[in-house]
C-alpha cells in the first residue's frame, strides 16, 4: 500500500514524487514513455537547446561590430540534434537520480485507474492511499482537411528535422509556434505564421504581443493575422485572411501548433467516476478531483499549460493530501516566450485590468535605461512595463520584451506574489550594471 | 526550622533569571551544597545550591519561569513545616507602571543561597532589597524584545506569575501573528478587515473584506428595529378578510362615475380608512408603551410604512379619524411622494401611535411586522389570495386579503388584539357602508 501513486512523470509528476518521497512517503511513479514528460523530452528543454544555438549563430554573424569576425559560419542541424539529445539525456539522468534519492519506485508502463486506490500497470495491480494524475497534454490536431499531409509536423515531429527546410508555415501563433518561427527564421528558413486571433502569443499582454510581432516582422517573418486555415494540400496551406480573401502559402514543412489537449484517454477516469471534460480533469484549488483520494496537476487539468505551474500544482496537491494546508494561486504565474526577442510577463495584463475595471497606473521604460542593455544587446530593442494599483501602489503586473527578460521576471514574480508596494520596492537594491535595473527604474518612475 | 532558597543576585544589572530546571522533586532529600536548580540570565547560566540540608518542601516558580533576583524560589526544611510564610509577596498593582514610592515591596531576606559564580553576591550581604514590579506586568527582557520588534505587550497574554508577560510570551506572540503583505498593511489602514475564516500563514489581499458604511437613515432603522425586538414582546396574529367588497369598491371608484371627487383611491387607502375607524373603537390599540406606562393617543395619528431609496420611512397622518376617505387618500399620497422625494417635513415622521405596513403589492401572503416602538400595534396588509369558501352549501372562490397584526404583549393580550383584528376585518368587508360610497 503506497502513500501516493503518480501517473505521468512530467514536471508535475516527477517533482511531486520527489517532494512526497522527501517527506518520507512511499511513492510509485508510472511512466509509459520517458521520465521527464513533454517538458524535458520534447518541449521546454529541447526547444531551448535549439534556440540557444540559433541565438549564438545570429550573434556570430553579427559579431563584427563587437570586434569578432569569422568566415564560413554555418548551422549544423545534425550537431544541434546531437547536443540536444545529450542535454536531454543528461537532465533526465538528473531527474532519475533525484527520484532514486527520494526512494520513489518508478514503473515504466502505461497505468490505468481500476478504482479509487487501485492502479493497474504492466499487468500488475498497485494499491495506494492517493492517486495523482499528471499525464500532461499532447498537440491538438484540428480537423483541417489535408492535415495528414506528409509536410505537416507537430511540435514533437519538428524536432526530428535534420535539415533546415527552405520554407515553414506555422499554423497557430501561440508560444510554441512563435519559438519555432523564431528558430527557423534565424537559421535561414522562410517563415510564415498564420494566426486566427488579432494578436500573437496567446494571453500575453497585447502591447508586448504587438511589439514582438513588429520585431519578428523586421527579422523577416511573415504574419497573417485574423486568418483561418481552410485546408492543406500537400505543401500548400489554403487560408482566409483578415479581409476575407482566400490565400495560399507553400511550406516545405507545415507546423501545426494550434494548442495542446489533455491526455485523458485510457486512464480509467470513467471507471473511477472522475469528472472531466475536453479541457481536462476538473479539480479544485487544492488539486482535489471530485473523487476522494484522486488528485490532479498540470496540463491534464487544463488550468494553466506551463511546466512551472504544473510543479506548483503538484506540490499543492501533495501538501493537501498529507495534511499541510496549501492552495493554488494563479495570480503570479510567470510566462516566458523564448523567441528572439524574449518576452516575459507576470500578473495582470493591461487587457485584463481593463476588462475587470481595476484602476491602475502604468510605467513603461525602454530596457536601454539600464546601461548594461546597450552593452549586451548592441542593436536591441526592449521595454519594461509595470502595472501598479492606483489606490495602494501594489505591483499588479510586469511585462517585458527584449534582453534576458525571462531571467529578470522572477523578481517581478516575488513582487506580485507578495503583493509588494512601490514604496517598499524602492528601498531594495538592484545590482549595477545589470539589465534588471530597468525593472527598478520603471517602478521608480511610476507617478 | 525551614530555610528559604533565594534567587541569587547576578551582578548589578541582572533583575531576573530563568529557572531552567529543578534538580530535585518536591519531597526529595537534599544536602547542603547540593545543586538544587539550574538558572540562566540572558548572558550566562549558573546553579543554585541548597543553603541547608533537608527535604524540598516547595517551589514558588516552575521550570521556564523568570524569577526576580533576591526573591524566595524554594523552601527546604522538615516534614510538617509550612512554606507559606516564605512565599514571595505579590504586589497587586504590578501591572501598572511602578514608581519608587508606591511600588516597593520588601522581600524577607534569609540566609543566602550559594551560587558558583565569580560575580556572585549573596543576598545576605545585600539586605534588605527592594524589588519593583515583582510579579504581573512585563518582565524587562520581554520589554526589551518587544521594543526591538515593535510588539505591543498589552496584547500579549502572560504565562508568568500573576499573568506576568515574560520573554517567551512575546516571542510566541511575534511568531503567532500572521505575516501580512505590503498591500494588506495598506488596506488594513484603509478600513479593510481580515475575513474571520482567513487561515493562511500570510494574509493576502484576497483574505480581506470591507464592510459597507451604512447611511444614517439605515443606522436609525437598524437601531429602532433591534431595540423594538429587544424591548417589546411581539405577538403576531394572522387573519384575512373577504376582499370582495374592497376590490369591487376599488374598481368602481376607479371608474369615478358614481362617486364624484373620489379619484385614485387605492386598496391601501381603503384599508387604512378601515383601520382608522377600528382604532376609534379600540383606543387601547392606539397607544404607546414607555417605561412601564401606557400613553393613549388623543387622536388617531396613523403612520404608514413607505419604501424609499434611503430605506424605510413612516410618514404620519395626524387626526386621521377626522378625514374623509378622499381627504385621507390625498394626505397619504402627498406624504408618500414627499418621503420618496426626500423632501418630507421631519415633523410628519413623528407622533404616530399605530402603523400600517402594506406588502400586498409584492405578493406577500403573511408576515410578522415589527412594532414601530413604542407603539403597541402594527398591522401588516398582505396580497389578496383566491380562496375556496363554503357559501349556502356550495364551495365558491373569493378573494381574501391577509392581515397580520403584531401587538406588544406586554400591554395587549391575545384576545383583545384578536378582537381588534376582527373589527378591522369587519370594516374591510363592509368598506362601502363605512366610507359612505356606492360600489
Amino acid at each position: 500500500m503506497y502513500d501516493l501513486m503518480i501517473i505521468g512523470s512530467g514536471p508535475g509528476g516527477y517533482e511531486a514524487a520527489a517532494y512526497a518521497g522527501g517527506m518520507g512517503k512511499s511513492v510509485v511513479l508510472f511512466e509509459k514513455a520517458k521520465i521527464g514528460g513533454t517538458c524535458l523530452n520534447t518541449g521546454c528543454i529541447p526547444t531551448k537547446t535549439m534556440l540557444k544555438s540559433a541565438h549564438l549563430y545570429h550573434e556570430a554573424k553579427e559579431g563584427a561590430e563587437l570586434g569578432i569576425t569569422a568566415d564560413k559560419i554555418s548551422f549544423d542541424m545534425k550537431a544541434l540534434a546531437e547536443r540536444r539529445t545529450g542535454v536531454v539525456s543528461n537532465l533526465r539522468s538528473g531527474v532519475e537520480g533525484m527520484l532514486k534519492r527520494a526512494k520513489v519506485v518508478v514503473v515504466n508502463a502505461e497505468a490505468k485507474i481500476l478504482e479509487k486506490g487501485k492502479v493497474e500497470a504492466g499487468g500488475e495491480v498497485y494499491e495506494g492511499k492517493n492517486i495523482l494524475l499528471s499525464t500532461g497534454s499532447k498537440p491538438a490536431t484540428p480537423p483541417i482537411p489535408g492535415a495528414d499531409s506528409d509536410n505537416v509536423v507537430d511540435s514533437t515531429g519538428i524536432l526530428q528535422l535534420d535539415t533546415i527546410p527552405e520554407s515553414l508555415v506555422v499554423i497557430g501563433g501561440g508560444v510554441i509556434g512563435l519559438e519555432f518561427a523564431s528558430f527557423f527564421n534565424t537559421v535561414g528558413t522562410d517563415v510564415t505564421v498564420i494566426e486566427m486571433l488579432p494578436n500573437i502569443g496567446g494571453a500575453i499582454d497585447s502591447e508586448m504581443a504587438k511589439r514582438l510581432m513588429q520585431d519578428m516582422k523586421k527579422q523577416g517573418i511573415n504574419f497573417s493575422m485574423n486568418s483561418t486555415v481552410k485546408s492543406i494540400d500537400g505543401d500548400k496551406v489554403i487560408y482566409v485572411n483578415k479581409d476575407g480573401e482566400e490565400q495560399t502559402v507553400a511550406g516545405e514543412k507545415i507546423l501545426m501548433s494550434t494548442g495542446r489537449v489533455p491526455v485523458i484517454q485510457e486512464l480509467g477516469l470513467d471507471e473511477a467516476g472522475v469528472v472531466y471534460d475536453r479541457n481536462g480533469i476538473k479539480c479544485d484549488k487544492y488539486g482535489k478531483t471530485n473523487v476522494d483520494g484522486i488528485w490532479a496537476c498540470g496540463d491534464v487539468t487544463g488550468r494553466c499549460q506551463l511546466a512551472h505551474a504544473a510543479t506548483r500544482e503538484g506540490f499543492v496537491a501533495v501538501n493537501n493530501m498529507f495534511g499541510i494546508e496549501d492552495e493554488m494561486r494563479y495570480t503570479a504565474v510567470p510566462g516566458v516566450i523564448y523567441s528572439a526577442p524574449e518576452v516575459a510577463g507576470v500578473g495582470y495584463t493591461e487587457d485584463k485590468l481593463k476588462e475587470n475595471g481595476i484602476a491602475y497606473k502604468k510605467s513603461t521604460v525602454p530596457m536601454a535605461v539600464a546601461g548594461r542593455f546597450s552593452v549586451d544587446y548592441p542593436n536591441g530593442q526592449g521595454q519594461v512595463k509595470v502595472l501598479i494599483g492606483e489606490e495602494y501602489g501594489q505591483i499588479l503586473g510586469v511585462h517585458m520584451i527584449g534582453g534576458p527578460c525571462g531571467e529578470i521576471i522572477h523578481s517581478a514574480v516575488m513582487m506580485v506574489e507578495n503583493e509588494m508596494t512601490v514604496d517598499t520596492i524602492k528601498s531594495t537594491i538592484f545590482p549595477h550594471p545589470t539589465i534588471s535595473e530597468a525593472l527598478m527604474i520603471a517602478i521608480s518612475h511610476a507617478k | 526550622m525551614a530555610t528559604p532558597v533565594l534567587m541569587p543576585k547576578q551582578g548589578n544589572s541582572v533583575e531576573e533569571c530563568i529557572i531552567v530546571a529543578w534538580n530535585k522533586k518536591i519531597g526529595e532529600e537534599i544536602n547542603e551544597g547540593e545543586v538544587l536548580a539550574e538558572i540562566e540570565t540572558d548572558k550566562a547560566s549558573f546553579v543554585v545550591e541548597a543553603p541547608a540540608s533537608g527535604k524540598v518542601l516547595g517551589y514558588f516558580f516552575s521550570e521556564g519561569e523568570l524569577a526576580p533576583v533576591l526573591v524566595n524560589i524554594a523552601v527546604i526544611g522538615n516534614d510538617g513545616e509550612g512554606i507559606e510564610e516564605f512565599r514571595p509577596v505579590i504586589k497587586e498593582s504590578a501591572a501598572q507602571a511602578p514608581s519608587a514610592s508606591n511600588a516597593s515591596t520588601a522581600v524577607p531576606v534569609a540566609s543566602g543561597a550559594i551560587v558558583q559564580s565569580s560575580s556572585f553576591t549573596t543576598a545576605a550581604q545585600d539586605a534588605p532589597v527592594v524589588i519593583e514590579e515583582a510579579f504581573g506586568g512585563v518582565s524587562p527582557r520581554a520589554k526589551r524584545y518587544a521594543k526591538r520588534f515593535n510588539i505591543d505587550t498589552s496584547t500579549v497574554k502572560g504565562s508568568g506569575v500573576n499573568g506576568r508577560v515574560i520573554e517567551k510570551d512575546v516571542i510566541a506572540s511575534r511568531y503567532a501573528e500572521p505575516k501580512k503583505t505590503d498591500l494588506v498593511r495598506k488596506m488594513l489602514n484603509d478600513g479593510w478587515e481580515v475575513r474571520p475564516n482567513a487561515k493562511s500563514s500570510t494574509i493576502r489581499s484576497s483574505d480581506l473584506r470591507k464592510g459597507l458604511e451604512q447611511s444614517n437613515v439605515r443606522k436609525v432603522i437598524a437601531q429602532r428595529m433591534s431595540e423594538s425586538l429587544k424591548n417589546h414582546a411581539q405577538l403576531t396574529l394572522n387573519s384575512s378578510a373577504d376582499a370582495t367588497m374592497l376590490l369591487k369598491c376599488r374598481a368602481t371608484l376607479k371608474k369615478g362615475a358614481s362617486n364624484p371627487g373620489y379619484v385614485n383611491i387605492t386598496i391601501g387607502d381603503l384599508i387604512m380608512y378601515a383601520v382608522i375607524k377600528a382604532l376609534v373603537e379600540f383606543p387601547d390599540m392606539n397607544a404607546e408603551y414607555i417605561n412601564g406606562k401606557v400613553y393613549k393617543a388623543d387622536a388617531v395619528n396613523i403612520g404608514f410604512a413607505c419604501d424609499t431609496d434611503k430605506g424605510l420611512l413612516v410618514p404620519v397622518i395626524a387626526e386621521a379619524e377626522k378625514l374623509t376617505l378622499s381627504e385621507l387618500s390625498g394626505a397619504v399620497k402627498e406624504r408618500a411622494f414627499a418621503a420618496i422625494d426626500g423632501t418630507i417635513n421631519p415633523d410628519y415622521l413623528e407622533g404616530g401611535a399605530f402603523t400600517v405596513s402594506n406588502l400586498g403589492a409584492f405578493g406577500i401572503e403573511t408576515f410578522t411586522p415589527v412594532l414601530n416602538a413604542p407603539q403597541v400595534g402594527i398591522l401588516g396588509v398582505c396580497a389578496p389570495v383566491l380562496r375556496p369558501v363554503r357559501e349556502d352549501g356550495e364551495v365558491v372562490y373569493k378573494d381574501y386579503i391577509g392581515l397580520s397584526l403584531t401587538i406588544d404583549h406586554q400591554v395587549i393580550d391575545g384576545a383583545p388584539g384578536a378582537k381588534f383584528l376582527m373589527q378591522v376585518k369587519e370594516n374591510i368587508q363592509n368598506i362601502d357602508k363605512l366610507a359612505g360610497i356606492e360600489c
